[in-house]
């Protein structure tokens, strides 16, 4: 009996050569990027606004519309939404970015005394954990163990830290208020580049796929759909995520008196975009406002509050993250810890941003495109198209 | 039109009419159907699909001849199609192998309709969806019914 080639060359996965392949591609885009983030960052959230908004579109042309009212209709919906939400904020916004060295000043000392108060507690408490604490030479008193086992004047200490705060915030404060307005119409791009993804998103892709050789084509076509639906649902499962998480923890704070609670509570849910490091981020900005409105009143409200954010990380761990984004797109823990860390090491803030969905195209990319280049069978169809194309090609030239 | 497409008055759109799947739709749902097809160009001997494979559409002759050859056989030909002919048509229903290699046998040009596609397509338009797939259901039936005759005569003539 023949054997079938194509059952006899199967296709071998991506092995460590395309996953070296995938690190060192992120790595050169997200320096890339990094030049052109103007233009990355709204493309990258026009994406994901894409991928949330096009279920609509789709049942708008269900019910008779056609796609370019659809569309027209689903943007004009966002750019509603956008801009009451814009208005809700911007008195907050602008109110913020006036008082944004005191404020910067104000967190930073209430963060050094919640730290302060931390191990003060603990060594009162716990005191067997500090005797092993080696007594600093006088010199060194400027540390938080140095205060407590040296009982050294804490007043100095406060005046260095503060004095240093408040001229950093002086110095930069006027930079990030423009970096921040310096954003403002990148952002505004956001619904424009939308519309035309909604609108001509299926007509674009049709004209990409023009460019792929025919052996290639059913399979590659086939690896597409699979990535763009995975990738769909990621995008659909982290929303609902994100509402479930502000949810709970804006219920939470909200029980426990915190000033607006919901605000808080979606920017914390939206910061855990980042894996890991976003989490820990939130919940510090949480506990660190905690602290700030409620000093004295109540001590324990800083230690409720990671409490209770350690709780919806659990329930989001266990319960929302299963119902939501399930199991498209996961990468192993340490991977994504490495490349965040990799990210910021190439690019900074921007590659902390942008190394996970940059990260996450490659990787499909890559493993689309290594699939494909280590299918012998596929390979040797190209090249016999490539021949038979040559033949063609020259088939008249030496005719008489 | 951007990218090279002009969605009304395209001539394909003649050729779909004279497929059987598509006999029940109008020009609009025609143009629709049109829309989501994927046109390739392939020489005479270049391999379409193998057997072996995974099916992932069903393909349609608008130009030129296709042949559709057993894997055990290089040389015997099982069927060969003209244009307004379709073929791998299962693929729309399920993800099974395709069980024979289709070649072209001359310069051909051919439309691809995708099962993400047509499954995109029962979503937003069932009706259009729900016409093509009746088609097909008797298409599968038609072929069905003749694969059982000629079941019958080979047992006979044994």
């Amino acid at each position: 009996m023949m054997l079938q080639p194509t059952v006899m060359n199967r296709a071998l996965s991506s092995g460590p050569v395309v996953w070296v392949g995938i690190i060192i591609t992120t790595c050169l885009l997200l320096v890339l990027f990094q030049t052109a983030l103007w233009l990355v960052m709204p493309l990258l959230i026009s994406i994901v606004a894409y991928y949330i908004l096009s279920p609509l579109v789709k049942i708008g042309i269900s019910q008779g519309l056609t796609r370019s009212r659809a569309v027209m209709i689903v943007t004009i919906l966002m750019s509603v939404v956008l801009a009451l939400a814009g208005f809700g904020i911007a008195p907050k916004c602008v109110a913020v970015t006036h008082n944004l060295p005191a404020l910067i000043e104000d967190y930073v000392r209430t963060g050094n005394a919640l730290v302060a108060n931390a191990n003060d507690s603990l060594s009162k408490k716990f005191p067997f954990l500090f005797r092993t604490v080696v007594k600093p030479p006088p010199e060194s008193i400027g540390t938080v163990s140095g205060n407590i086992t040296a009982e050294a004047p804490a007043g100095s200490t406060d005046d260095a830290t503060s004095r240093e705060v408040s001229d950093f915030t002086n110095k930069h404060s006027s930079d990030i208020a423009l970096e921040l307005a310096h954003w403002i119409p990148s952002l505004l791009l956001v619904p424009y580049i939308t519309y035309f993804f909604l609108l001509d998103g299926p007509r674009f892709k049709r004209f990409l796929v023009q460019a792929i050789p025919n052996a290639f084509f059913e399979k590659t076509l086939y690896l597409f759909y699979r990535v763009e639906d995975q990738i769909r649902r990621y995008f659909q499962g982290l929303l609902a995520l994100t509402a479930l998480d502000a949810a709970c923890l804006g219920v939470g704070l909200w029980a426990l008196g915190l000033n607006d609670p919901f605000l808080l509570a979606g920017i914390a849910a939206v910061m855990a975009w980042l894996p890991y490091l976003g989490s820990i981020g939130g919940g510090l900005l949480v506990t660190l406002v905690a602290a700030h409105d409620f000093p004295h009143n109540h001590p324990w409200l800083p230690y409720e509050v990671v409490g209770l954010f350690i709780l919806v990380r659990l329930m989001d761990d266990f319960i929302f993250m299963p119902l939501t984004v399930g199991r498209s797109l996961q990468m192993h823990p340490l991977i994504t810890v490495l490349m965040i860390l990799l990210g910021g090491a190439v690019a900074g803030i921007s590659g902390l941003l942008l190394v996970m969905p940059v990260l996450g195209v490659v990787m499909v990319a890559g493993q689309i495109i290594g699939e494909l280049a280590t299918d012998a069978r596929i390979l040797a169809r190209h090249r016999h198209a490539l021949a038979l194309r040559k033949r063609r090609a020259r088939m008249d030239l030496f005719t008489k | 039109m951007a990218f090279g497409f002009t969605p009304t008055r395209d001539p394909r759109i003649q050729l779909l009419k004279n497929v059987v799947l598509f006999k029940d739709l109008s020009m609009r749902d025609l143009a629709m159907v049109n829309s989501l097809m994927h046109e390739r160009e392939y020489l005479a001997d270049e391999v379409i699909f193998d057997a072996g494979e995974e099916g992932q559409g069903l393909f349609l002759v608008l130009s030129g001849r296709v042949k559709i050859i057993l894997p055990a056989s290089t040389s015997e030909i099982l069927l060969e199609l003209a244009p307004g002919a379709f073929f791998g048509e299962v693929a729309l229903l399920d993800q099974s192998l395709r069980t024979a290699q289709a070649r072209a046998l001359e310069d051909s040009k051919i439309v691809v309709l995708f099962r993400a596609e047509f499954i995109s397509l029962l979503e937003t338009h069932s009706r259009i969806a729900s016409r093509v797939s009746f088609q097909l259901a008797r298409v599968l039936a038609a072929r069905l019914r003749q694969a059982v005759i000629n079941a019958e005569q080979h047992h006979k003539s044994t």
